[in-house]
């Protein structure tokens, strides 16, 4: 006889993407890059999701250009999640796009009891509006204080001050958690500023898709399922994030110590 | 608008075909590691983790996997490398853990091979076997498993927790995610042993999964060893018993974003037993938790005990948590009791003592079943039921993996119920009507007609 027909209560876990749609996109097949990023990390995500029992995946995204858009408006959850490709042109509404979040971050329509939100800020460029007051209305938001916020910045043209401030301080400080520079004798110094608490470079096709796929299957798993513990790890902020992936030695993508 | 500066690199999209895993080690190198005289061929990546990535390897004709750490971890976990190699020496406490193998370093030579180009090393371990999959299946519900399979996966569990445990080595960080089941069997097998230590050592940076870890050791009052891994193994087998979380109750429905803080006061802070006899506060909620409700009453009042021993005197006193050896004799019991309800044909566990049982499923009657006594205890005869060598004699330790004798229902009439020799041995049933009949290895007899049946490891009672 069958194990009676029931299953661990789950919450949702809302996972949002807040895409760069701007002309600049367009260039040097950026766009392409990160639609094709984003639908070959789903089958990860959706591997991801089904090991959490406790979770609920439910994606959403949001486009910005001139103005800012849902992509996908409806919370879907991975398992059925069809990627739309994003198309690129205009100009760069970021905090436009940040109010959008805020507003389905209030409950209603945002449920009462829920894991903490994911929300991925993928961009190449400058924003043309006025960010600070859509970080203002999105952070006004408790469920926005409380998600796992993570940027990515395609290209060096990324204005990372925009980026860090959406994310928020960078609690650990000077090193990150995940990465103990000089520890094997070999890591480069300038890679010991990696930190999924800082926006995280992406300057190649490759380093965008690990960054997006280490965001929908690590980062997932932590928001939605307590990962184990290690001794010493220190003061976390409301979820511990994972390691950053590990990096190719390719000499093309990391172009040198990155400037703040 | 975003600059669109000229810039000679073009984005060119990961192709379909090229998966963005990175694995460490290039798929198809053939790598000369320290540690083994063969060269070690890398045939595909299975899989990564913040801590490394597993391998399919072959190592002079044998495939194994080899599990290669990230420096990163190595760096956190200064003494990970020499508990491997004495749990090497150790060898594995039972067939239940896929134990480490051999320890593999990266020679001078093989690093220049490695993606990353640093030096690390790893360690091989059987492959997992088709059929096994990962306990999570079972708890998020996406498995077909029958209660009977359930409880001969956690008592496979606690026996190989007790083998762990008498070799005088703890885990320190079980959780649902090292633990992985064969569903038509009940068959376990424990991943990721490279936490394992000397108990008491503390040779090791891991606490545990938050959930799953002790409220002493996630408070920080206590490091882990035994004492903590017998508070992890029942939050465990409560997890494959009910699908559901021993700790949540109403008092997680107050906590509205479930973070870490607030992890950490369910688990650690203010932990209270959902089924506390004594404080009914953190019962299960009647809609979001029924998980709890519908399969709590289903098991035997002894499996219930050792719960309420482990998580309400043993949340805060670690020497009170009920023992490997105490959760092997209760499920083994469940499991000698178990009959099929004649109504609704769900699985039962009711007392021997109790007089009036009622179906948990559809809530009709039980009558009294046909039962087999045994030199040590008695087995509901109902098909799937087995007997082992500890019901013989009590100084053999229990086991489950070795039946001597299993209950079936005749392939055409399904009330006819029979019982299978399993042993090597032959046996002589004896008839209601003073008739022998030999029963040889392989064969079933009809249980309806006999009175005794005699085995070489002791006599098997048919009261009428």
């Amino acid at each position: 006889m069958p194990f009676p027909n029931v299953r661990l209560a789950n919450r949702p876990l809302h996972f949002i993407y807040i895409c760069d749609c701007s002309g600049s996109m367009a260039a040097q097949g950026k766009i392409q890059a990160l639609n094709q990023a984003i639908r070959q990390s789903l089958p990860g995500m959706a591997e991801v999701a089904r090991q959490n029992p406790e979770a609920r995946v439910l994606v959403r995204a949001v486009s910005f250009a001139d103005r800012a858009v849902w992509h996908l408006e409806q919370p879907t959850e991975v398992q059925q999640l069809q990627w739309l490709d994003l198309q690129a042109g205009g100009i760069t509404a970021m905090g436009e796009a940040l109010e959008l979040v805020a507003a389905v971050l209030q409950s209603p329509p945002m449920e009462e009891r829920a894991l903490p939100p994911v929300l991925v800020l993928i961009s190449d460029g400058q924003p043309t509006d006025d960010f600070d007051a859509g970080l203002a209305r999105l952070m006004r938001e408790p469920w926005a204080q409380k998600a796992v916020r993570l940027a990515i910045a395609m290209g060096h043209d990324a204005d990372t001050e925009v980026l860090q401030q959406f994310i928020g301080s960078d609690p650990g400080g000077g090193l990150p958690a995940g990465e103990i520079p000089g520890a094997s004798g070999q890591t480069p110094l300038h890679r010991s500023g990696r930190s999924p608490r800082r926006p995280l470079q992406a300057s190649s096709a490759t380093s965008l898709a690990q960054y997006i796929q280490w965001a929908s299957t690590a980062v997932v798993g932590a928001a939605s399922m307590p990962a184990s513990r290690m001794a010493g790890s220190g003061p976390q902020a409301n979820i511990p994030l994972p390691d950053l992936p590990p990096t190719l030695m390719d000499p093309t993508d990391d172009v040198g110590p990155l400037v703040w | 608008m975003g600059s669109a500066r000229p810039s000679a690199r073009v984005w060119r999209p990961e192709t379909p075909n090229q998966p963005s895993v990175n694995w460490i080690l290039p798929e198809g190198a053939s790598l000369d590691l320290e540690g083994i005289s063969s060269p070690l061929q890398v045939l595909r990546g299975l899989g990564g983790g913040t801590q490394g990535q597993v391998f399919e390897v072959e190592v002079a004709g044998e495939r194994l996997a080899l599990k290669w750490y990230l420096p990163a971890c190595i760096a956190r976990d200064p003494h990970l490398e020499r508990r491997l190699g004495e749990s090497i020496r150790a060898t594995a406490p039972s067939d239940a853990f896929l134990w480490p193998l051999a320890l593999v370093k990266s020679s001078q030579g093989a690093v220049q091979l490695l993606r990353r180009g640093e030096p690390s090393f790893g360690y091989l371990m059987e492959l997992r076997p088709t059929g096994f999959v990962g306990a999570h299946e079972h708890v998020g519900g996406h498995l077909a498993i029958g209660l009977l399979q359930v409880l001969r996966a956690s008592f496979f569990l606690a026996e190989a927790f007790h083998a762990l445990h008498l070799k005088g080595l703890c885990y320190k960080d079980i959780s649902l995610g090292n633990l992985f089941l064969e569903p038509s069997s009940g068959r376990i097998l424990i991943c990721d042993n490279d936490n394992v230590d000397v108990d008491g050592r503390d040779l090791g940076s891991v606490l545990g999964t938050p959930g799953f870890m002790a409220p002493e050791i996630l408070m920080g009052r206590a490091r882990p060893g035994a004492n903590s891994d017998l508070f992890s193994l029942a939050v465990l087998i409560f997890r494959l018993l009910t699908r559901h979380d021993p700790l949540r109750g109403r008092r997680e429905l107050a906590i509205r974003c479930l973070d870490e803080p607030a992890r950490r006061r369910l688990y650690g802070e203010e932990p209270l037993f959902i089924f506390d006899p004594a404080d009914p506060s953190n019962r299960p909620d009647p809609i979001e938790h029924v998980a709890a409700l519908i399969t709590w009453p289903i098991y035997p009042e002894p499996i219930k005990q050792l719960f309420e021993q482990t998580f309400c005197t043993g949340l805060q006193d670690p020497q009170r948590r009920a023992l490997t050896g105490q959760w092997m004799a209760a499920l083994a019991a469940a499991l000698d009791q178990r009959q099929i309800c004649a109504s609704c044909g769900q699985e039962t566990f009711p007392a021997p003592s109790d007089p009036a049982p009622l179906c948990w499923s559809c809530g009709c009657p039980m009558p009294p079943p046909g039962r087999l006594l045994l030199p040590h205890g008695q087995v509901t005869a109902a098909p799937g039921n087995e007997l082992h060598a500890h019901h013989f004699d009590s100084l053999l330790p229990l086991r489950l993996n070795q039946p001597l004798a299993r209950v079936e229902a005749h392939p055409s009439d399904g009330d006819l119920l029979g019982l299978r020799n399993l042993s090597g041995h032959s046996w002589q049933a004896e008839l209601r009507t003073g008739n022998r009949v030999m029963v040889e290895p392989g064969q079933a007899c009809n249980l309806a007609p006999l009175v005794r049946i005699t085995t070489p490891a002791g006599a098997v009672e048919l009261p009428s």
